[in-house]
């Protein structure tokens, strides 16, 4: 099966070629496509550089636009799975099979790598613990699927929601509101366990002042997707 | 209602619908974003050509000083062309969105063609 693996990145000229050199030692078959959401630093000097399939957003459009023209190249280009994968290293290539396999075989339309289930590596901090519950239980209540990591940006999706994430995917802070509409589009759903690391170099995309628009957006997106049924 | 308000009103709602017709046929205004303008600016015509109405129809509602009500009705219509604003701000976001998706993966084809073509490319241009 043809899997490409997307990679969003915005300013992330520090850590995106070891993110591709380790796809290709513990992922060689897979097709890689980052996406530079019109990066202020060099990482479009250093894509071109190293050769590496890339595309290049005019614009700054946010993670969610960004990913969602990686499903739109995924979807044009024939591709039967599509993996979501920081460019910043905090998701290993080693890990990439454990969430492409539950796919392959057909037990999944959707599988999430999961940093609560075996609570190992990073875990992230005790705040954002807290708020990520809160948007597992919203999640759980609304769509009756229980999702522990609902943020998490690691997962791998079949040819079916390549075509509806191409089609409809949030703008900004999507993970949790994707779930939604896979639950709504009656997709299977696993989470699998998987280390994640903290992050080397650049910035996370969520500072502290903006967790609360965070929380909130999300939780209202969440909520306004159940409503509109 | 004192003549010299209804003078100043009348003068109001004239210039209104005389920039409202500039911008309109300048092209700086898109018909369809306008309507609520055109229709507010009638509403707005027929209270200042029937005062007596906007009386009868503040006092009906419950409202006893007729500005109140004229206040009530155009902070209504503020908040209306506010919201429609806001929508058509959301329809242009994804508008926007699409065709930047778009042209990112046609760039990457057109890069992708000139790596292939390479010097017949720059033999082309000379």
């Amino acid at each position: 099966m043809k899997v490409l693996i997307i990679i969003p990145a915005y300013n992330e000229a520090g850590s995106i070629i070891d993110v591709i050199d380790n796809i290709d030692i513990f992922y060689p078959t897979a097709d890689k496509l980052v996406i530079n959401d019109s990066s202020t630093d060099n990482t479009k000097e250093v894509l071109k550089q190293k050769g590496v399939n890339f595309l290049d957003l005019p614009v700054n459009l946010g993670i969610g636009g960004g990913v969602q023209a990686g499903y739109l190249y995924a979807y044009e280009n024939d591709f039967d799975i599509a993996v979501q994968m920081d460019g910043d290293g905090q998701h290993c290539a080693e890990e990439l099979s454990k969430i492409i396999i539950p796919i392959e075989n057909g037990t999944a339309n959707v599988v999430i790598g999961s940093r609560f289930i075996d609570k190992k590596g990073f875990q992230s901090s005790a705040m954002r613990r807290i708020g990520i519950n809160f948007l597992s239980g919203l999640v759980r209540i609304c769509t009756g699927i229980r999702v522990r990591d609902v943020t998490s940006g690691f997962r791998a999706v079949d040819r079916k929601f390549i075509e509806i994430f191409s089609k409809d995917y949030a703008q900004d802070y999507p993970e949790p509101e994707a779930i939604v509409t896979v639950a709504k589009a009656k997709g299977k759903l696993v989470e699998v366990p998987v280390v994640m690391k903290e992050r080397k170099t650049g910035k996370s995309s969520i500072s502290i002042t903006k967790s609360a628009y965070y929380m909130i957006k999300v939780a209202l997106a969440i909520l306004i997707q159940k409503i509109a049924g | 209602m004192s003549t010299s308000l209804r003078l100043v009103t009348i003068f109001f709602a004239l210039l209104y619908f005389v920039v409202l017709v500039i911008l309109l046929k300048n092209g700086r205004l898109a018909l369809k974003y306008s309507l609520l303008w055109i229709f507010s600016g009638v509403l707005f015509w027929i209270a200042v050509a029937f005062p007596d109405l906007l009386v009868f129809v503040t006092s009906f509602i419950g409202i006893e000083v007729p500005t109140n009500g004229l206040f009530a009705i155009s902070i209504l219509f503020v908040i209306l062309i506010l919201m429609s604003l806001t929508v058509i701000v959301s329809e242009i976001n994804i508008r926007i969105k699409t065709l930047v998706q778009k042209i990112s993966l046609m760039e990457k084809r057109i890069r992708e063609l000139e790596d292939i073509l390479g010097t017949e490319r720059k033999n082309i241009v000379k």
